[in-house]
């Protein structure tokens, strides 16, 4: 399903004394099955910005639309619920979309929410739960008492259950351990790659966008910076300087090596493309000094 | 150097019928003044630790001394004082009504006068960027807005030991050593006890120690290079493998020759940078 934001603004608590800007004129498109990075600096509009699309948030101008639903400031919330049953969305904070009694329940809510039998509610939680790396054993307990990055699982698992065709992720891996938040990453990716999911996720993981994004947002006080690929906001070094954005680990290395003279044919943004380049140029390897 | 914290064969179950303890058998000193960072995979009961150590745990099993005083019901509320924890979700450690009521609280509840309190409190908000925040509601900010505010809250009281529970996972990487920075600030100008539990490899590298916690076990006590030389065994014990260890990998698998032992990212840039210019 591809999402076109056109001229979004939205203001917390408008029209009264306590109203807050969040976006003005936000204006972007993902195709379907696209793959888009939001970043930008804490408080700078990601999560007003990802809750328009499946309208938790309703914009106080312009107009956003996903496939052929649209949603504009006079969207009733009748109008809404097969947009959401469509989209999947992991909030920042895992509890705050935990509410069952045992975990799997909570995971089987939104699948029967949707129209699927409790039975097959039930399977779809136990596979799930196993998707997301927890055994059967949680399947009773609390989602409640559970280590954070358990709770954070549990959410991803109730998402994945509902066979969204949208995943809005945002910050998904916080919290998960780096073996977790691979597997979780790879799990999105694949969701991407073999069942044509669009994704948007939301994180400060310089690395995760150069591996996975196929645009990336750039978010700065409610305003869209920019959209583009990850190697052309990137690569503009001076510009990622201005706007104060942070890159990967790899190109921030490879910068430092280039500051000492080192040429690249196209700024590495993964440590494998790092070595790529690097063998190249190595004595008596690579094609350069031959 | 005094032990600020000695733990000394801490069990607990949140259950007594559960299988497994989520502390098991756990001990371990902190000297005054020392930053230590405890990291290990999800579940391995780092959280659990953090609590019992700050007096929220019924733990029946073990001792835990802070500052010399054994942690009973009796002195609870005497070690609690000592300490300053930024829960792992920021929204469960707010109570006041706005932002700056919120970093008032600890002070009120420390008996600090009013006059000294408000000069405090804007100090601290001044410390994390988020005076322009002082009014709202804390509920009503940003994720990584949270936690600077709950950071605040333990600046303003600088109390002698800092436990932080993941208190920068979402900030971003320039607001997280922002953070860091501001703790080893404060830490060296008062003298502060650090643990900071988690799972950013740059935040552990900070420490001046690092325990690892596994299955309710304490498995590792070593300084950071020495962990991080153990390269993909690192991922086992639920850290990240340091970006100089996976480039090192990469260049390895594609034929390269690379020194032995953990590098940082100054040392491999000054290694590639001599092996490049060896033409
Ligand atoms: N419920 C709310 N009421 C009023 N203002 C809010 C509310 N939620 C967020 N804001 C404000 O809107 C702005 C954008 O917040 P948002 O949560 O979208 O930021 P973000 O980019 O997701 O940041 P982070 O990386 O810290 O999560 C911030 O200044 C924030 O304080
Ligand atoms: N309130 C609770 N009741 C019962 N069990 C709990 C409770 N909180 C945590 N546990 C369990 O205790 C174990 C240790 O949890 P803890 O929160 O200490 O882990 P952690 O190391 O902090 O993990 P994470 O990195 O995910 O935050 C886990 O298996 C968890 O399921
Ligand atoms: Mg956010
Ligand atoms: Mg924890």
């Amino acid at each position: 399903m591809a999402i076109t934001f056109e001229h979004v603004g939205y203001t917390y608590q408008a029209g009264t004394p306590m109203a807050t800007p969040a976006l003005s004129d936000v204006s972007f498109t993902v195709p379907d099955h696209g793959y888009l990075a939001i970043i930008g600096h804490t408080g700078s509009g990601k999560s007003t910005l990802i809750q328009q699309i499946n309208a938790l948030l309703k914009p106080t101008t312009g107009k956003i639309s996903v496939d052929d639903f649209t949603i504009t400031p006079q969207t009733t919330n009748a109008d809404l619920k097969p947009l959401r049953r469509h989209v999947g969305m992991v909030f920042q904070f895992p509890e705050s979309q935990l509410f069952e009694e045992t975990i799997q329940r909570d995971i089987a809510f939104g699948p029967q929410n949707f129209g699927v039998s409790e039975d097959e509610a039930n399977q779809r939680a136990l596979n799930m739960l196993e998707t997301v790396g927890l055994d059967e054993s949680f399947a009773d307990r609390s989602p409640f008492e559970l280590s954070g990055g358990q709770m954070r699982r549990v959410a991803i698992a109730g998402v994945l259950a509902m066979q969204p065709k949208i995943l809005v992720l945002d910050e998904p891996t916080a919290g998960l351990d780096p073996q977790g938040r691979l597997e979780m990453m790879t799990l999105f990716n694949r969701l991407h790659q073999e069942q044509g999911l669009t994704i948007i996720l939301v994180t400060h993981q310089m690395e995760d966008v150069a591996a996975y994004a196929d645009e990336v947002a750039v978010m700065q006080a409610g305003k869209l910076l920019t959209c583009a690929t990850p190697q052309e906001v990137f690569n503009d070094s001076d510009w990622v300087q201005s706007s104060d954005i942070a890159v990967p680990r790899a190109a921030k290395f490879a910068q430092r090596l280039s500051d000492r003279g080192v040429k690249w044919d196209q700024l590495p943004l993964t440590a494998d493309q790092l070595a790529d380049q690097l063998v190249q140029r190595w004595p008596g390897m690579g094609a350069h000094h031959e | 150097m005094e032990n600020i914290i000695e733990v000394q064969h801490l069990s607990y179950r949140y259950q007594d019928t559960d299988e497994r303890p989520a502390l098991d058998d756990i001990s371990f000193t902190v000297k005054a003044g020392e930053w230590l960072a405890l990291v290990g995979h999800n579940g391995s009961g780092k959280s659990t630790l953090a609590r019992a150590v700050d007096g929220l745990l019924p733990f029946s099993e073990g001792t835990v001394t802070v500052g010399g005083i054994k942690l009973t019901p009796d002195t609870v509320w005497q070690v609690r004082e000592k300490i300053g924890m930024i829960f792992q979700n920021p929204d469960n450690q707010f109570v006041g009504a706005t932002v700056e009521d919120d970093v008032a609280f600890g002070l009120e509840n420390r008996q600090i006068s009013r006059a000294e309190m408000v000069p405090r409190v804007k100090a601290a908000l001044d410390e994390v960027g988020m005076q322009a925040f002082a009014q709202r509601e804390p509920g009503a900010l940003s994720g990584g807005q949270k936690q600077r505010v709950a950071l605040a809250g333990i600046v303003a009281i600088a109390p002698d030991i800092l436990i932080l529970d993941e208190a920068t996972s979402m900030l971003d990487p320039q607001g997280r050593r922002d953070m860091l920075a501001l703790v080893q600030h404060l830490r060296e100008e008062k003298h502060l006890t650090v643990i900071s539990i988690t799972h950013d490899i740059d935040e552990a590298a900070s420490a001046d120690r690092i325990l690892v916690i596994d299955d309710g076990k304490l498995v590792e006590e070593a300084k950071p290079a020495e962990i991080f030389a153990q390269g993909e065994r690192l991922v086992h014990l639920g850290l990240d493998v340091p970006f100089t260890a996976k480039l090192k990998q990469a260049l390895q698998d594609r034929g390269i020759t690379v020194p032995a032992g953990y590098q940082t990212t100054t040392e491999m840039e000054e290694w590639l940078w001599q092996s490049l210019s060896n033409t």
